[in-house]
């Protein structure tokens, strides 16, 4: 909801700054941003009744005494002899209609009409449509104007199971499906109930004589339509929150005071249907009680001050206002002093929990730290799937057709992870997972899985370098202790993937609940603490790799090159190892690998630039004596 | 003896992999909450509109319950949990008071854009025992905060809604830029809730809490975009190591 500033000062007799009531507005719980004169605000889904300038000022009274200063038409207006028929009393108990009728059409708008329009970016629509959606700005309450003309019979309010086609006052067309609260006019739907009209009685700019509905409708009638038919509607949004339902009749009156504002009224008439009074909500005085939940000091008086200034009736109880539908209990009165006390002023009451709480690794927590000293990498997928197996879970209202079904394994969602960091030119690459897969079996339920896949080499050492991630390797560090092969490993077939690298792929899946103590037993250390690590955005440009091969044939620079080689820096140097190392007793020379990774997090590196990082890296070493790289030169 | 016998091979490097941001925060938000005296509790992802939604007084008429907001699964017969409070009614049913439970997991929401995602990571906190009230869960909250973010951080309380607390607080932090960072929903636990689960709300008063991991990783590692969690890209993760 978005308000003008000077327009809630019109409802306050005090005048904050808006920085003042910026304050005390987030104090309440309104939420809000402000761009110039604007105020746009987040109200919570119980604060219907503050969707409206009048809502707002009676919030704020405490701070500022509100007032309502426009006038309301208190005329004695001629009863409406009209043929309506509510069947839908719980939906709606209770309704007013106005019949108006003016002499002339309108020209020009009033500056606080005018305003609502022009610097809120709202669209006219026509006189009477504007009225009313003006009239919700200031009062929070709907109305919705037919023009008088295009209903020539009955009018009828029911609810009950459509599969009819409705074209709405915005021209959209849209199939009505199970049950919805409808008016109906000679047979014909023309407006979905506390939602949006229809076209077919919608006003125009050459309409002189509405109908104006102004409703009480349960939010239960009106909620999930808009969502259900694509539609927006400011109506829809407070009717679904809750309006005041005694407002009803002077809501009109006041419609009546804004017509003639603007222009002279041929014609008036006017009648309420009520089919349920209201039931008034008391609760008891409880200043004690107030003061246990909030942990505060109150006097009773102090209490009935602030409830009395929120609109609340002090007597031998608290009366709650007809338009506080969110207040039903003590702990929400002590909510409603709360947020004029401040919640920053209560002073903190320090807190010792009387409870003694059992700490320790969970067998998760185990099995993670073995696998991430052995190298792996955690990864956390997303169970949605397109993929539909028989005991796979169907999700009614999915995000889309490729995510309809909850994941029966974890395969696929690993492999996708591995061929994602394969594209990034990673060959080393060593995931797990350990997560839910979601079965519709003998019943729904779920199972904690952990899955595992490697590829590639093995790591980037000089042992390492040229041995594969494979079966024997997950043999050696999974099952080798065990009398049998606990963990099944099975290879993927690659050519399913659609990949063009040739490393075969190993998959793991198991039952967290069948992996045997003994895999990480005795194994565990204390944890380490949280390091939170500044994190440095990924680079999305191309990696390039370059490989040197030191030959050293002066001994005594072996250690000099090797820490030389420790700490290789350059700002494009993304990463560096030595995959080689061997040593030639007959030649008495020792051969060093060095694999150097460029990247730049700014942008794609040219083969001049990367030289020139090289130059800078290995000068040092090749300037040794009895250091060289073969066929590498130096300009 | 040569001098080829006093060559060693380049030490070798064991290469460790990373625990996930997400699950590191997890686990130290977890280990915070044990400190002060909450016990880890666990339940399932795929959950009863009872234990969801009815439970913790979210009636049908809630936004929360529409089709928009909510995985239902097989014709509505379960729904993807939509916060980690299930399992703290599931615990307390179990329970008699003086308690308090952590509980921390993914939740699923039907929402899919550059700041949302349809599966997150939350970590919540229920403490019930006699006289617990809205000053306490003040000092318990800043004790979190400061944990989380150091003796120098500034926050702020301000009314919210949820069903299952009332009253109910949105807590801030001020940022160094000088901007309000929503951080965490509290409050006192709705009576309703407490006499759901069999608990004498005359006796009995209880505090909840409730942080977005994300949230949390987002601001402490710097992470920019939430997505970057979920692309298992080894250049991320192994920042983390």
């Amino acid at each position: 909801m978005k308000f003008i500033y000077q327009d809630l000062l019109n409802f306050l007799s005090e005048q904050p700054s808006r920085r003042s009531l910026s304050k005390k507005l987030f104090q309440l719980g309104h939420e809000h941003e402000i761009i110039g004169d604007i105020f746009d605000m987040e109200i919570t889904p119980n604060r219907g009744d503050c969707l409206s300038l009048i809502g707002l000022s009676r919030d704020l009274n405490y701070f500022y005494n509100n007032q309502d200063i426009c006038e309301i038409y208190d005329e004695d207006i001629e009863v409406l002899d009209l043929n309506f028929k509510n069947l839908s009393v719980e939906s709606c108990p209770k309704i007013s209609f106005l019949e108006i009728e003016i002499e002339e059409k309108i020209t020009s708008y009033k500056p606080y009409l005018e305003n609502y329009f022009s610097k809120l970016g709202n669209n006219k629509t026509n006189f009477f449509t504007d009225i009313s959606n003006y009239i919700s700005y200031e009062r929070g309450q709907p109305t919705h104007c037919f023009d008088r003309e295009s209903i020539k019979k009955d009018l009828i309010l029911i609810d009950r199971v459509f599969q009819d086609s409705f074209k709405t006052l915005l021209g959209t067309e849209i199939k009505l499906e199970d049950k919805n609260c409808v008016f109906m006019s000679d047979n014909e739907i023309i407006s979905l109930a506390g939602v949006m009209g229809g076209e077919s009685t919608s006003c125009s700019a050459k309409t002189k004589k509405v109908l104006v509905e102004c409703a009480y409708f349960n939010p239960e009638a009106i909620i999930g339509k808009t969502v259900k038919y694509n539609l927006n509607s400011e109506a829809a949004h407070k009717f679904e929150r809750g309006v005041d339902i005694e407002s009803q009749e002077k809501i009109l009156r006041r419609f009546i005071s804004v017509v003639k504002d603007h222009a002279p009224i041929k014609s008036l008439r006017m009648k309420t249907f009520t089919y349920k009074d209201f039931d008034e909500k008391y609760l008891p005085i409880e200043t004690q009680r107030i003061n246990k939940i909030l942990g505060t000091r109150l006097s009773k008086e102090e209490y009935t001050n602030f409830l009395e200034k929120l609109g609340f009736e002090i007597n031998d109880e608290v009366k709650v206002p007809s338009y506080r539908h969110d207040i039903s209990s003590q702990n929400d009165l002590s909510e409603e002093i709360a947020r004029i006390i401040g919640y920053n002023n209560i002073k903190s009451i320090p807190l010792k929990l009387n409870t003694i709480s059992k700490s320790g690794h969970s067998k998760i927590s185990e099995i993670k730290d073995f696998l991430i000293k052995n190298g792996f990498s955690e990864v956390i997928n997303f169970p949605f799937t397109a993929s539909e197996e028989k005991e796979s879970i169907l999700i009614d209202n999915p995000l889309d057709s490729n995510r309809k079904n909850l994941r029966t394994s974890l395969k696929d969602s690993l492999i996708e992870n591995l061929l994602f960091n394969e594209r990034r030119q990673k060959d080393s690459i060593k995931l797990f997972e350990i997560s839910d897969v979601y079965l519709n079996e003998e019943d729904i339920h779920q199972e904690k899985r952990l899955a595992i896949i490697v590829s590639g080499r093995r790591g980037h050492n000089h042992e390492d370098f040229s041995k594969k991630l494979d079966d024997i390797y997950l043999n050696e560090i999974l099952n080798l202790n065990h009398n049998t092969s606990i963990f099944n490993i099975e290879e993927v077939n690659r050519e399913d993937l659609k990949t063009k690298k040739k490393e075969k792929i190993y998959y793991i899946e198991i039952l967290v609940e069948d992996i045997p103590k003994a895999l990480y037993l005795d194994k565990h250390s204390k944890k380490d603490l949280v390091n939170f690590i500044k994190y440095q955005k990924v680079s999305e440009f191309p990696v390039s790799a370059r490989d040197f091969s030191f030959s050293i044939k002066n001994l005594q620079q072996y250690n000099i090159v090797i820490s030389h080689i420790e700490k290789f820096h350059d700002k494009n140097l993304k990463d560096f190892f030595i995959f080689d190392f061997y040593l030639n007793e007959k030649l008495g020379e020792i051969k060093v690998g060095v694999r150097l990774i460029f990247q730049s997090p700014l942008k794609t590196l040219s083969d001049e630039e990367i030289q020139k990082s090289i130059d800078r890296i290995l000068k040092p070493i090749i300037n040794l004596d009895g250091v060289f790289i073969p066929g590498l030169e130096f300009k | 003896m040569s001098s080829m016998d006093n060559i060693e091979p380049p030490v070798i490097k064991k290469n460790i992999g990373t625990l996930h941001p997400i699950n590191q925060t997890k686990d130290f938000l977890l280990e915070l909450l044990s400190k002060i005296g909450f016990e880890e509790v666990h339940g399932p992802e795929i959950e009863s509109e009872e234990y969801n939604f009815d439970m913790l007084n979210i009636k049908k008429s809630h936004p929360a319950r529409q089709m928009h907001d909510t995985f239902y699964l097989e014709n509505k017969r379960k729904v993807l949990r939509t916060h980690t409070s299930p399992v703290q009614i599931r615990s307390m049913l179990n329970s008699k008071p003086p308690f308090a439970f952590s509980s921390a997991g993914k939740v699923y929401r039907k929402d899919d854009d550059a700041t949302h995602l349809p599966m997150f990571h939350q970590v919540e906190g229920i403490y019930v025992d006699k006289d617990v009230n809205f000053a306490n869960l003040k000092d318990l909250i800043n004790q979190i905060l400061l944990n989380i973010f150091g003796e120098n951080v500034e926050t702020r309380f301000r009314p919210s809604y949820f069903p299952f607390t009332e009253p109910s607080a949105e807590v801030d932090i001020l940022s160094e830029d000088g901007m309000w960072l929503e951080i965490l929903g509290c409050g006192i636990v709705n009576p309703v809730v407490l006499e759901n689960c069999n608990i004498d709300s005359s006796k009995y008063s209880g505090l909840a809490l409730g942080l977005g991991i994300e949230r949390i990783a987002m601001l402490k590692y710097g992470v920019n975009d939430i997505r970057e969690f979920y692309k298992s890209n080894l250049d991320f993760l192994d920042q983390f190591k």
